[in-house]
């Protein structure tokens, strides 16, 4: 039964690892992998990320590869523009279009591969933290971060009720697809928006309910916040800081080498 | 008797047309279970809603322990700790990401300190048997555990009543006869409860007192043999006879069964049938009582291999899970000692394991059968040192 990433987050290998640390490595690889000049860095992090969600954290790599796909298919698509649009240096590819030249020069080549790496290097850290550690340590850890409480009492709540209502946008959707809401494309835009009033008017009637609910409990605007529940070890604290020190080791030394 | 809950010339209205309640006038004992029955629309969910506040009457008034419920805002907080109420749907009630937040929310707004909450919820999970679920979201629970977290939410903050709107609706067979014993475990412990539902059966057999209504009022109040001995009415709110009932109607108007009531259950309908003792023939089984929480499970698994025993019943939810963890396989988990009685009288052997607070309540029930049907039937503790017959004192 695993559909969402959430529940990959409740059940893998590092679950029960602090989150706190964990959060502490995907931003750091994150920080790492926008900020480095070269290529090479982010390189570096989205394989080793990549090797510790689908080896250290058991995440299916099927599911993993799939998952990488989205975003690498939106920085290939945007790469390519960049590389045609940047001049500068020599001609490393050109070719005519409708009587327009296009050419690919390495300035632009440089920076589209830039853009790949480090966009590759980030998703691959930040889906190291979405499929280790689930949504209700995040609010743990920012509690202790001292963000304000009603913005994290808010998005617990939000939390909790996006799968309320993913279940009922899934009902309602199998409820139109059985009497053929989605033939051709004029019912499936119809199907679509009947599902989106719907769900508005029952999260409002959710709404409603749920101030009962808290209302029958005697609701005095408080809500409790659980703890953290494990602290890091400090095998991990230095293994995860070595890593990232390495990785900023080798963003540093490789600041000025260029791929082309 | 003490009369906890009450209600006087009770109306409601939604809106200004639909009249939701009309003239209820009903008072409730402490320490009863009480059943709503009607037909979809009845007003049962409405008046569950005045018991604890949340609607407030158009016209009457709500008592509790005698008190007119006054509607500001210290009176009910203090109604609403003392009623609690478990709605229909788990996923209205439980609001929070994890089990641990829901269960501590009531305690929390109650102003307890952090670690008193802390005590409260890990009784109130044990009390449901959801120890070790702390950390898990309410979405990846099953049916039957949201509703067992739902209640540990309502019992952490000790309510005198617990108000069930249709706690058995959406849930499997074995959930909800499970939900059901967890709420005779807790009316034993001296809660009074009040449930809607529209399963007859179950209101039959486990309310003390059976509430009809129709159209926004009472049509008929009392034990369940009265309320659904009268057909006509039955039929008139939309409802069904009780399997037992309809059985027994047949059986007498074939001359079969005769008596002045028909029977509560299974094992008054047997003993309708055939109802002096030496008739069945041989002599009756044993039943054996295994008090979970005073033995190891070692003790237990060696007690059995040397027990003659040939039903296992394990009744309440500590052991249930001590069963589980010792991997005996159990043949009744709910209706246990009715199950037992029956078998018992067959010649059987069986062995009930429960938990402390109910070996009494156990073995009142199994000496009450005796002596109301004179066939004497041995239930003896077994695990403490000294064997202690009960039959003798019957």
């Amino acid at each position: 039964m695993h559909n969402l990433l959430d529940d990959y987050a409740h059940d893998n290998a590092l679950r029960e690892n602090s989150a706190r640390l964990k959060l502490f490595l995907g931003m750091g690889a994150i920080l790492l992998s926008v900020s480095s000049p070269t290529p090479i860095a982010p390189l570096f992090l989205a394989i080793t990320m990549s090797l510790i969600t689908v080896i250290l954290a058991k995440i299916p790599g099927r599911i993993y590869s799939r998952l990488l796909l989205v975003p690498l298919s939106f920085a290939l698509l945007s790469a390519g523009v960049v590389a045609f649009m940047h001049g500068g240096g020599q001609i490393l590819f050109s070719m005519q279009l409708l009587g327009i030249d296009l050419a690919i020069r390495e300035e632009g080549a440089n920076l589209a591969a830039l853009l790949i790496a480090r966009t590759f290097g980030g998703m691959c850290s930040l889906y190291f933290i979405a499929l280790t550690t689930p949504m209700i340590e995040i609010f743990a850890v920012l509690k202790t971060l001292r963000i304000p409480q009603s913005v994290i009492e808010l998005s617990m709540m939000i939390y909790r009720y996006i799968f309320v209502f993913l279940d009922q946008a899934t009902m309602i959707h199998s409820a139109q697809m059985m009497r053929l809401g989605d033939a051709g494309t004029k019912n499936t835009l119809n199907s679509f928006a009947m599902l989106c009033s719907v769900l508005f008017l029952r999260s409002w009637e959710q709404g409603e309910r749920l101030i009962v609910a808290m209302d029958s409990r005697c609701y005095d605007g408080k809500l409790d916040l659980m703890g953290p529940a494990v602290g890091a070890t400090p095998r991990a604290i230095f293994a995860v800081t070595a890593y990232l020190t390495a990785s900023a080791a080798i963003a540093f030394l490789t600041r000025d080498v260029l791929l082309l | 008797m003490t009369i906890i809950l009450e209600t006087r010339s009770l109306s409601y209205s939604y809106g200004d047309e639909t009249q939701a309640l009309k003239n209820v006038c009903i008072s409730l004992e402490e320490g009863k279970k009480v059943a709503l029955v009607g037909p979809n629309g009845a007003g049962k969910s409405t008046l569950m809603l005045m018991f604890n506040g949340i609607l407030r009457p158009s016209e009457g008034e709500v008592l509790f322990r005698g008190r007119p419920m006054k509607y500001d805002a210290a009176s009910l907080r203090s109604i609403r700790r003392a009623v609690g109420m478990v709605f229909q749907n788990s996923d209205d009630q439980l609001f929070a990401p994890t089990v641990y937040q829901d269960v501590a929310f009531g305690p929390t707004n109650l102003g307890y300190a952090s670690e008193k909450v802390l005590r409260y919820v890990g009784f109130a999970l044990q009390y449901v048997g959801l120890s070790g679920y702390e950390r898990r979201p309410p979405h990846h629970l099953s049916g039957g555990e949201k509703k067992r977290v739902a209640i540990a939410g309502i019992l952490a903050m000790e309510p005198e009543v617990i108000i069930l709107d249709e706690p058995t609706s959406n849930l499997d067979p074995a959930s909800s006869e499970e939900i059901m014993e967890m709420l005779d475990e807790l009316n034993y412990g001296g809660k009074t409860l009040i449930i809607s539902t529209h399963d007859v059966d179950l209101a039959y057999r486990w309310a003390d007192e059976v509430i009809l209504m129709k159209d926004g009022g009472v049509v008929r109040r009392g034990t369940g043999p009265e309320v659904f001995g009268d057909v006509e009415l039955i039929r008139d709110a939309r409802l069904k006879l009780p399997l037992v009932v309809d059985l027994y109607s047949e059986l007498a108007g074939r001359g079969i069964a005769r008596a002045s009531k028909p029977p509560k259950n299974i094992l008054e309908l047997c003993d309708l049938l055939q109802p002096k003792s030496g008739s069945r023939g041989g002599a009756c089984g044993k039943i054996y009582i295994c008090n979970v929480d005073e033995a190891e499970e070692k003790e237990i698994l060696t007690m059995l291999e040397g027990l003659p025993v040939d039903f296992k019943g394990a009744m309440g939810t500590s052991a249930k899970i001590v069963a589980e963890k010792c991997g005996i396989s159990i043949d009744f988990t709910y209706g246990v000692i009715d199950k037992c009685i029956l078998k018992s009288l067959l010649g059987k052997n069986t062995i009930i394991m429960t938990s402390g607070g109910m070996v009494d309540h156990t073995l009142q029930r199994i000496r009450d059968y005796g002596q109301e049907s004179g066939t004497k039937i041995e239930a003896t503790m077994a695990l403490s040192g000294v064997p202690k017959t009960l039959s003798k004192l019957t």
